[in-house]
């Protein structure tokens, strides 16, 4: 235990075991709840330990309430597990490295900076220099479909047109990880195949390892390459599957349907 | 005609409590040297004006801005750190509320001891209990700040000062502007207050009141009243523009407009 609790997750050196290819690994990860009305600790996570690797895009799926959240803030080190090792890949280096971005959008953004200031003020804060600046910040209010709100404010958008802003600010700066909590659980289907596009593109130009965390299927299936089912009490990993499917998705596929039935079945156990 | 269909039920209670006011005075239900008529009130207004009237204003309207402004510059930032630095509120916290419940008034003859009499007093009196209340706003402000924003501000690597003035500040403002409000009030009551009892040759409403009142000029000590809580009404209309000018990102604030 000594040794284990303290250091790894608050320093971005990582420890020895770290394979060169990892973004992110967690290792023997215990972590309980004290703040139950009965004062027993409630265990949501025991022994629990997973890797993803470097230039992924995984999705993370359980349903409600099984501590999926908890997960991904463990992961950005918001959270401190009681026991275990999380290591971060070395080339994070600084702290906007490794972004988590929660599921509500209102608390990714800054409501009282407008849309083009919630974007160019983490950039002006890193320093970058203003050319590249201006660059990015026309990327991605084009990519995002943003450009014609420059002057709103958050309050004044609409749930998908806010979930556009918060993660484009969240990307903004080039994150090497992005953990993303419920990123189109607001949205409707044409907005959510917009984003899921926009993202696609980033991740690929930009380098980034996507982690997206879900509870439903269809959105598990929408991006990425390797879907990660979890159950709950304790939380344990039900099956990692891989993806062989194309980007955009084609969901009348044969493939698309036995991973679907694949994810569907999944879920269904990780309840039990 | 707009703003009028807006407020007319508002004017109408106004011109409701002055008929009644008019209709007591006029069947003489009450002494009129308790309650004077409201058209004498009325015309005793430009013999106030001619005497002094202007100048109390000035002068009152001057120490009470004075006094929030000194209460803002000073408790906001103070406020916004200590919420930003808990424990640092932690320390403090106690004799800060030990100071909070002593009332201002108790402290006055003090302040004349300290700074003597004269503006500095009347002026630090005000600001006192008007910083503490800004202070603790701005303290639970930001202590109530979004901790997911709190995050993402950390990613960047802000400094202190940015944090504060960049994150804290907007966070806390709601809050900030419920202490202006209360310290708006606590500043306009404690200077006319203080104005009574201050040297014969002196301005200020309190010092008007006062002399109107010692002479037995009665519609004159009413209608200085009157014109202190339309100060009171004017500051209020003050803070809430402004309110709404910076905190329009907020989104109530904007459904109500």
């Amino acid at each position: 235990m000594s040794g284990s609790t303290s250091g790894p997750i608050s320093g971005p050196i990582s420890g020895p075991a770290l394979s060169t290819r990892s973004a992110l690994e967690l290792e023997g990860i215990d972590f309980s709840f004290a703040a139950r009305a009965n004062g027993i600790n409630v265990a949501l996570y025991k022994d629990f330990s997973l890797r993803i690797e470097q230039g992924s895009i995984v999705t993370i799926m359980g349903a409600s309430g099984a501590g999926k959240s908890t997960l991904g803030r463990i992961m950005a080190g918001i959270v401190i597990p009681q026991k275990g090792i999380v290591r971060r890949s070395p080339d994070f280096k600084r702290p906007s490295d490794l972004v988590y971005v929660d599921q509500h959008p209102m608390n990714g953004v800054f409501p009282w900076q407008t849309v083009l200031e919630n974007v160019r003020y983490p950039l002006e804060k890193l320093k970058w220099e203003s050319r590249e600046r201006r660059d990015r910040i026309c990327y991605l209010m084009t990519l995002f479909r943003l450009s014609a709100l420059s002057d709103v404010y958050p309050a004044q958008l609409s749930g998908g047109e806010l979930q556009r802003l918060a993660l484009s600010r969240c990307l903004s700066w080039k994150p090497k990880l992005v953990i993303l909590d419920e990123p189109f659980s607001a949205l409707d289907g044409q907005v959510k195949a917009e984003i899921t596009s926009a993202l696609h593109e980033l991740a690929l130009k930009d380098r980034m390892t996507l982690v997206l965390i879900t509870h439903n299927v269809a959105d598990a299936l929408a991006l990425g390459m390797r879907c990660i089912i979890i159950a709950r009490r304790p939380v344990r990993v039900m099956s990692d599957l891989d993806f062989h499917l194309g980007f955009p998705r084609e969901e009348n596929t044969a493939d698309y349907g036995v991973m679907q039935q694949a994810l569907i079945n999944g879920i269904r156990d990780g309840l039990v | 005609m707009d703003w009028l269909r807006r407020k007319w039920r508002a004017l109408s209670f106004v011109g409701g409590l002055l008929a009644l006011w008019a209709i007591v005075a006029a069947l003489r239900l009450v002494d009129p040297i308790i309650l004077p008529a409201p058209w004498n009130v009325a015309r005793a207004m430009p013999g106030m004006l001619r005497e002094r009237l202007l100048a109390d204003i000035g002068w009152t309207l001057f120490r009470v801005l004075a006094a929030l402004v000194i209460a803002c510059v000073f408790g906001i930032p103070a406020g916004l750190f200590l919420g930003y630095r808990q424990r640092a509120y932690k320390v403090v916290e106690g004799p800060l509320h030990a100071l909070r419940s002593i009332p201002a008034s108790a402290l006055f003859p003090l302040f004349l001891i300290v700074a003597g009499v004269g503006e500095t007093s009347i002026v630090a009196l005000a600001a006192y209990p008007s910083l503490l209340v800004i202070l603790v706003n701005a303290v639970s402000g930001a202590a109530l700040a979004n901790q997911s924003r709190l995050y993402q501000a950390r990613l960047l690597n802000l400094s202190s000062f940015q944090m504060v003035s960049d994150v804290l500040f907007y966070e806390a403002l709601p809050s900030i502007f419920d202490g202006i409000r209360t310290a708006v009030s606590y500043s306009l009551v404690l200077v006319v207050a203080v104005e009574m009892f201050i040297g014969l040759g002196e301005r200020g409403l309190g010092r008007g009141i006062y002399l109107y009142q010692s002479s037995y000029r009665i519609p004159e000590t009413y209608g200085a009243i009157m014109i202190a809580g339309m100060i009171g009404i004017l500051l209020n209309w003050v803070v809430t523009k402004l309110q709404h000018h910076m905190l329009r990102w907020l989104p109530n604030v904007r459904e109500e407009q």
